[in-house]
């Protein structure tokens, strides 16, 4: 233990120099953590103190990618709201039902078909159907599209997805974490899960008042220590109901979503859900041997599921698109806009790790991870050439006036 | 002109809006201040043929210019006949100016430049109506002054350089 701290520099070291590099080619930065924490970890060399194996350090770092996940999942909630939902209109909750059925169910099915058992086919369908919101609000930002007409329907689409993936992870956490065999045993688990859920949502409702008047302190530093105690202690204390401690977390953001200080939290939070974010992404990597990233299994079922998520996304964007009175040409954007993954594939597969599921899920997500967080950016950014192709094909474009957006 | 206002989730505001051409205009005020204003052709509302981005201090800039605060369009002058070219500014001491910690009367502006000083607005919003020439003008105040548009620019030039 006596060079923890220098490990633990060096491990944020090259989490730095991986952020460095992707913003240098402009690339999302999940990846690149992940890939600085593979080429790292126990198969790495070591010199003296100059240790890039991790081995002293490795309990340290996976406890911050805990905190990581924590911070993830508050932060998603703290962005989420209810009113919004409600409020984002008849278009988008047809084009999100659209969305989160087309890409569950071809991801059920491809695991299904790939021969895995049932608790690895839900983990790999929960990864391959939720986008990066990360990735992809950034680059409807970077390519300047945030005032085309399917913009809405993309980020609509997305807070669906969010929802979807607050539902699946108590779910799924209740199936995998409760080691339970039978069918009540699980449908029991999934059951407290759900109520719990509902419990503290319910009594975080009725408590913003009360949370309005009493979260009004003056010292940034007091303030932070309340909202962390809320945090790890709800989240804490959902693990010992077996619901997975990022679902408390994320409750524990939709309560505080809905009261004055939602802004004061994020501007605080924000810096802290990089850094334990970063570090998560990293010992993530670290876990994978990168040999078995290129073996012959994980690399079929990675382009695999690579080339189910492109089809399922750009047929559901189509279908989302054209209902909701978009042309062909936006429609082509909002399925090839939505492939890129990253950030919450991460977290169901690291649900697959906790429950002790088959290994091959990690490298089965990294690379998958890695794949659509560089792929569908650039696909994102091509989507003329693409809906060229395609119109060549299709016959969409006839020289008419087109229709005009709802 | 109708304008359609929606929320774009983690990114800010939406503003869309069609001119009596027929033109799109679509304003989006993202969460950390920037504005971007894209223009689109009405035969191709699906991308837009340009667009500019402005950070916050610059879109406030350009708003009053839009809104015709700093100059009115000549065919709305009518309007205010009676006002003629009377114009009432609000100017801002920069910190550090000269000026600070001087009286009006020893700016001498009424007689200098013709134009009045009718309020000041000081730190902590302490409003002085009709200030009296033995009014002490602190930092970072706002006066508040009325006159025509040449008489504004003379007072300007006097707490612009008067005070050397």
């Amino acid at each position: 233990m006596e060079h923890i701290v220098f490990e633990i520099g060096l491990a944020i070291g090259l989490i730095a120099l991986g952020g460095l590099v992707s913003s240098r080619l402009r690339f999302s930065v999940i990846p690149f953590y992940i890939l600085i924490g593979m080429a790292v970890g126990p198969h790495a060399f070591h010199w003296g103190a100059f240790d890039l194996r991790f081995i002293h350090s490795a309990e340290l770092i996976d406890v911050m990618g805990r905190i990581g996940v924590l911070f993830l999942l508050f932060y998603l909630g703290l962005e989420f709201s209810v009113g919004r939902l409600l409020k984002s209109g008849k278009s988008i909750a047809v084009g999100g039902t659209i969305y989160i059925a087309i890409n569950f169910t071809l991801g059920i099915l491809f695991g299904w078909v790939s021969g895995f058992p049932l608790e690895e086919i839900l983990v790999i369908a929960g990864i391959t159907t939720i986008s990066s919101s990360a990735i992809v609000a950034k680059v409807l930002v970077d390519l300047k599209r945030t005032a085309n007409p399917e913009t809405e329907m993309i980020l609509g689409i997305i807070m669906f997805e969010d929802v979807f993936l607050a539902v699946y992870l108590s779910i799924l956490s209740g199936l995998i974490l409760s080691g339970s065999t039978s069918v009540g045993g699980v449908a029991l688990s999934a059951l407290i899960s759900l109520g719990f859920m509902l419990v503290v949502l319910f009594v975080g409702r009725k408590a913003v008042p009360l949370l309005n008047k009493y979260l009004n302190i003056k010292s940034n530093e007091v303030f932070l220590l309340v909202i962390f105690a809320a945090l790890f202690i709800i989240a804490g204390f959902s693990e010992k109901l077996h619901v997975a401690e990022a679902i408390g977390a994320l409750l524990v953001g939709l309560v505080l979503a809905e009261t004055q200080h939602r802004k004061r939290i994020e501007n605080l939070i924000i810096p802290f859900r990089d850094f334990f974010g970063a570090i998560f992404f990293f010992g993530f990597g670290l876990t994978i041997d990168p040999t078995t990233l290129f073996t012959k299994e994980t690399i079929w079922l990675s382009l695999g599921a690579v080339v189910v998520t492109l089809l399922g996304n750009f047929v559901a964007g189509m279908l989302a698109g054209r209902s909701a009175g978009l042309t062909p040409k936006s429609s082509t954007n909002i399925g090839l806009t939505i492939v890129s993954r990253g950030e919450f594939s991460i977290i169901v597969a690291n649900l697959g790790k906790a429950g002790g599921l088959l290994a091959v899920l990690q490298p089965f997500a990294a690379l998958y991870v890695l794949i659509l967080a560089i792929l569908g950016p650039l696909l994102t950014k091509e989507t003329k050439l693409v809906y060229k192709a395609l119109n060549k094909i299709f016959k969409w474009d006839v020289p008419k006036r087109s229709v005009p957006e709802q | 002109m109708e304008i359609r206002e929606s929320e774009l989730p983690s990114i800010g505001r939406k503003f869309q809006m069609t001119n009596e051409q027929g033109e799109k205009i679509v304003i989006v005020v993202h969460d950390d201040g920037r504005r971007e204003i894209y223009h689109f052709d009405h035969s191709s509302p699906d991308e837009s043929i340009s667009m500019v981005t402005l950070t916050d201090e610059e879109a406030r800039q350009i708003a009053f210019i839009v809104g015709g605060l700093l100059y009115k369009p000549k065919m709305l002058e009518n309007i205010d006949m009676a006002l003629g070219d009377l114009v009432i500014e609000w100017y801002k001491l920069e910190a550090g100016s000269k000026c600070a910690g001087h009286t009006i009367g020893e700016l001498d502006i009424r007689r200098k430049s013709g134009a009045t000083v009718i309020a000041v607005v000081g730190k902590g919003n302490a409003k002085q109506i009709n200030p009296g020439p033995d009014y002490v003008l602190g930092e970072d105040s706002t006066i508040v002054v009325m006159g025509e548009r040449k008489q504004i620019i003379e007072f300007k030039q006097i707490i612009r350089n008067g005070c050397d």
